[in-house]
């Protein structure tokens, strides 16, 4: 079943084009990587896709809601329900404790400090740094910082994890461990990934590929690898 | 989200942001104790016909000039609110980092800029308490009647409560509201805060219109009361105003919009005429943010503008006194010792000199905060061989190249202003003389603005060491 | 690689069977090919011929399965010079890869291989795939996980290579058709 659908999106940036009309099903339950170069547009789709950005034409659906047509305001809330990003790095708040990033989506939808705390000190140890939980993002290094940040978009409990060169500030025995941990709980939870990656050794932790080229997927067959159906259902 | 919650990360900031409250704070301070003058002056009670017999000082014991009095109290609140908004762009790109790292996690837009408000109203609430306590406690101590038991200030008099109450909610209302409008152009998203690009074509002179339309305004003021005196009548109040105020403030404002082509023109003129790389990087930051010149130097300019004006009437008084002294020695009696006029302009100049030195404060926290938020080039610079005198020659062409054409322009504009006031040939007493402007003080408020530029700037530089540490550098 | 060394390396723990010297080779080089019987025989041969191993005694119902065998002083020291020796850093691109790529494009354009390679692309993205759940299975032991990031690296260099050809081998394709 498919849970996100991009149809013939456009985005550009000023005159720069970044997708001209992508058209991507992600089923509901797999990771997807989307791959490509640099500059190939993968991260424009995934904030497409994660209803960050507003394409500037196409479709883009989650589920029977049609993203494109909804409010800033109502993105942010779905994305805060439904949702989980995770990129590259800088997404902890400085100033804030690791338990109170984490925390953070739980905070801002109303739940009290005490239950929120407690729910994030649990994602805390299950990407294994619950002992950082009164740590600020400074005074970790980047791989506990992205253990932290993979915790809080995990802490909602999203039907959908968007995922952006998640290690890719990362050296390779970190981000290893890291996507191994992150693939183990994903695949508990039964949450969709869309993991954006230049690098296939990242990518092969997903189910399927797509890859783009010039903001368009890569007709070449390149990206049309097949499922290789080895995931756990 | 919980009212909790919002406090908590409305104050989540980190040293900077602590500084931008507690600045925050002060202005609001300074804002409520200058409002609660004006509204002691205004409570004096109306007794006899014109002299309360109270106050040692006339501006204050006279009913005429009450409402002056209490309007230059009002007006000191201009400055003072360009600190605060200063302020409010202190640690600015922290904590547009940190608002969107709200917004990746879930915040809506509302959310993230209700946090930003938040924590404005917050000090701001802070800064009328302080200042609230500040009067309170004040006016005991001030209220020292002299022998003949005239108070130099009004402290045996309060503002009504309702007035005090109204204060102590409006002010932080105002700030709160001043921050969601700030807050207006920029939209922060959860990829980062994108500022609504201003404006993608260069500057234009129109606010050159602008001061020719307020100079015309204001110059109608004269000869409209001229027309109605004639006819035996007052000129309608709001007219007046709408003349006179509307025109002074449009002209003030034109004045530091222009800025904003100054500084443009002034980029390429510079760019043009120097290709060292101090004078490159300034020109560049020139052409590319004209605007921010007139942000940093608006409180500035505002005064330079009331001071020149106020140079002029001092002059114009100066020359009155004069010619009643010329009449009094032809018609052998004896001359007032002092103009009551010139010793009024002692006051405002002492208003202006207040105002200069709270703008400059601002211009402090504007330099100090462009040298934090560019710190990263700053330090790659220097990490790849730039010596900081370079930089530091820079930052001073950027702010002197386009301040000394604009005070200039400011010092004019003053004096046009009041232009038609003093006329060209002043009369007294049947005595009569060419009016002539009082280059020196004029010149003098040139040179008090162009030196707290340099003086600021100058302080400023001393965070360059700091912010250039190639620390900086460090990523994550 | 050479199997006289890695038996060597394995008989440095102690003597063993030719049998448990099969095993031990497959069980700790688990992506290798694994060795034949006969392979292991015929080496130990050649080694007990160099002087570099030397049995160690007989089982019960002797014959050569039951042998075992022990390193010697100079099966040790060869041990030592080989694992000091620094491998020519020879492209790993397997040659046939890169035979077939050049073969393709001279005999029937860039057409065919491009095919060529994404079909190979393809293959490799998905051995990348199975190693990388070998990784993350929390039943693989660490020998698994060490042999798994071998070929996983090495699959990426061979991967970036196709990667970077196809890419070329497009423009060549652009120019050739415009």
């Amino acid at each position: 079943m498919t849970i996100l659908r991009a149809r013939g999106v456009v985005k550009s940036y000023g005159p720069t084009p970044a997708l001209r009309g992508v058209t991507v099903d992600v089923a509901e339950g797999e990771i997807l990587a989307v791959t490509g170069p640099s500059g190939c547009g993968k991260s424009t789709l995934l904030h497409c896709l994660a209803g960050i950005l507003r394409p500037d034409a196409g479709e883009v659906s989650y589920g029977e809601h049609r993203l494109d047509t909804w409010s800033e305001r109502m993105r942010a809330r779905l994305r805060r329900t439904e949702f989980g990003v995770l990129f590259q790095f800088g997404q902890l708040v400085a100033e804030l404790t690791a338990a109170e990033n984490v925390a953070l989506p739980l905070l801002l939808a109303g739940t009290g400090r005490r239950e929120a705390r407690t729910a994030a000190v649990g994602w805390l140890d299950r990407l294994g740094v619950a002992e950082l939980a009164d740590t600020r993002p400074g005074e970790m290094s980047g791989g506990q910082q992205q253990r932290c940040a993979a915790a809080r978009a995990l802490v909602t409990e999203p039907r959908v994890l968007f995922a952006d060169e998640p290690t890719g500030a990362l050296d390779s025995r970190t981000s290893e461990q890291l996507l191994g941990e992150l693939v183990r709980v994903v695949r508990d939870q039964r949450t969709t990934v869309l993991l954006v990656t230049h690098d296939v050794q990242v990518a092969a932790y997903a189910d399927r590929e797509v890859a783009l080229r010039d903001g368009a997927v890569d007709a070449s067959g390149l990206g049309l690898t097949a499922v290789s159906g080895k995931h756990v259902r | 989200m919980k009212p909790t919650t919002l406090l908590r990360l409305a104050l989540a900031g980190s040293r900077t942001d602590g500084i931008r409250v507690a600045l925050t704070a002060f202005s609001a301070l300074l804002a409520t104790l200058a409002i609660l003058a004006a509204l002691t002056v205004i409570a004096i009670p109306e007794i006899g016909n014109r002299v309360n017999d109270h106050y040692v000082n006339p501006l204050l014991d006279e009913h005429g000039l009450r409402g002056g009095t209490a309007f230059t109290l009002v007006l000191l609140c201009i400055p003072i609110l360009a600190l605060a908004g200063q302020c409010a762009r202190l640690g600015a790109p922290a904590r547009d980092r940190r608002l969107a790292g709200f917004r990746l996690a879930g915040a809506t837009p509302g959310q993230a800029t209700l946090v930003a408000v938040a924590e404005t109203g917050v000090a701001a609430l802070l800064g009328v308490a302080a200042g609230l306590g500040a009067y309170f406690a004040a006016r005991p101590l001030l209220d020292r009647p002299d022998a003949r038991g005239l108070r130099p200030l009004p402290t045996d008099v309060l503002p009504e409560p309702w007035q005090i109450a109204a204060v102590a909610v409006a002010l932080p209302l105002l700030a709160a509201l001043t921050a969601a409008i700030m807050l207006r152009r920029v939209v922060v998203g959860p990829l980062g805060v994108v500022r609504r690009a201003r404006r993608d074509r260069a500057p234009r002179p129109w606010p050159g219109a602008l001061i020719v339309l307020g100079l015309a305004g204001f110059a109608g003021v004269v000869p409209l009361a001229r027309s109605y005196e004639a006819r035996a009548q007052e000129p309608p109040f709001w007219l007046v105003t709408l003349l006179g105020a509307g025109g002074a403030i449009a002209a003030t404002i034109g004045v530091i919009l222009g800025t904003g082509w100054i500084s443009y023109r002034m980029g390429g003129l510079l760019n043009r005429l120097s290709h060292r790389p101090a004078a490159l990087l300034a020109a560049r930051r020139l052409t590319t943010d004209p605007w921010q010149g007139a942000r940093t130097f608006a409180a500035l300019l505002a005064c330079v503008i009331v001071g020149a004006g106020a140079a002029e009437m001092r002059g114009y008084f100066r020359i009155l006194r004069d010619l009643e002294a010329r009449a009094a020695a032809r018609g052998g009696y004896e001359p007032q010792r002092n103009s009551f006029y010139l010793s009024s302009m002692n006051l405002v100049d002492v208003a202006i000199v207040v105002a200069v030195v709270i703008a400059a404060a601002g211009l402090i926290v504007a330099v100090g905060e462009g040298i934090a938020s560019r710190r990263r080039t700053y330090a790659a610079l220097v990490a790849s061989g730039v010596s900081r005198g370079v930089l530091a020659r820079s930052i001073l062409l950027q702010a002197l190249v386009p301040i000394v054409p604009s005070v200039v322009l400011a010092l004019f504009v003053g004096m046009r202003l009041v232009g038609p006031l003093t006329g060209d040939e002043v009369f007294n007493y049947g005595e009569s003389a060419p009016f002539v402007h009082p280059w020196d003080t004029i010149g003098a408020y040139g040179a008090l603005a162009v030196g707290a530029v340099l003086v600021t700037v100058t302080i400023g530089l001393l965070f360059l060491r700091g912010s250039t540490a190639v620390e900086e550098l460090r990523t994550g | 690689m050479s199997t006289a060394h890695v038996l060597l390396g394995l008989l440095a723990g102690g003597p063993l069977h030719g049998y448990e010297l099969k095993r031990s080779h497959d069980q700790r080089l688990p992506l290798a090919k694994p060795v034949a019987f006969g392979q292991v025989y015929a080496t130990l041969g050649r080694l007990q011929r160099d002087g570099l191993v030397t049995t160690a005694g007989q089982g019960q119902d002797g014959g050569p399965e039951r042998t075992s065998f022990a390193i010697t002083d100079a099966g040790r020291a060869r041990l030592d010079g080989w694992l000091a020796e620094i491998e020519p850093p020879a492209p790993h691109v397997t040659s046939t890869l890169f035979a077939k790529v050049a073969v393709a494009v001279l005999v029937d354009g860039a057409e065919r291989a491009r095919d060529y390679l994404i079909a190979q692309r393809t293959a490799h993205m998905d051995r990348l795939r199975e190693l990388t759940s070998v990784k993350t299975d929390p039943a693989s032991t660490l020998g698994d996980v060490i042999a798994a990031d071998f070929a996983i690296l090495h699959l990426d260099a061979d991967l970036r290579w196709v990667t970077n050809t196809l890419e070329r081998v497009a423009d060549l394709h652009r120019e050739v058709h415009p």
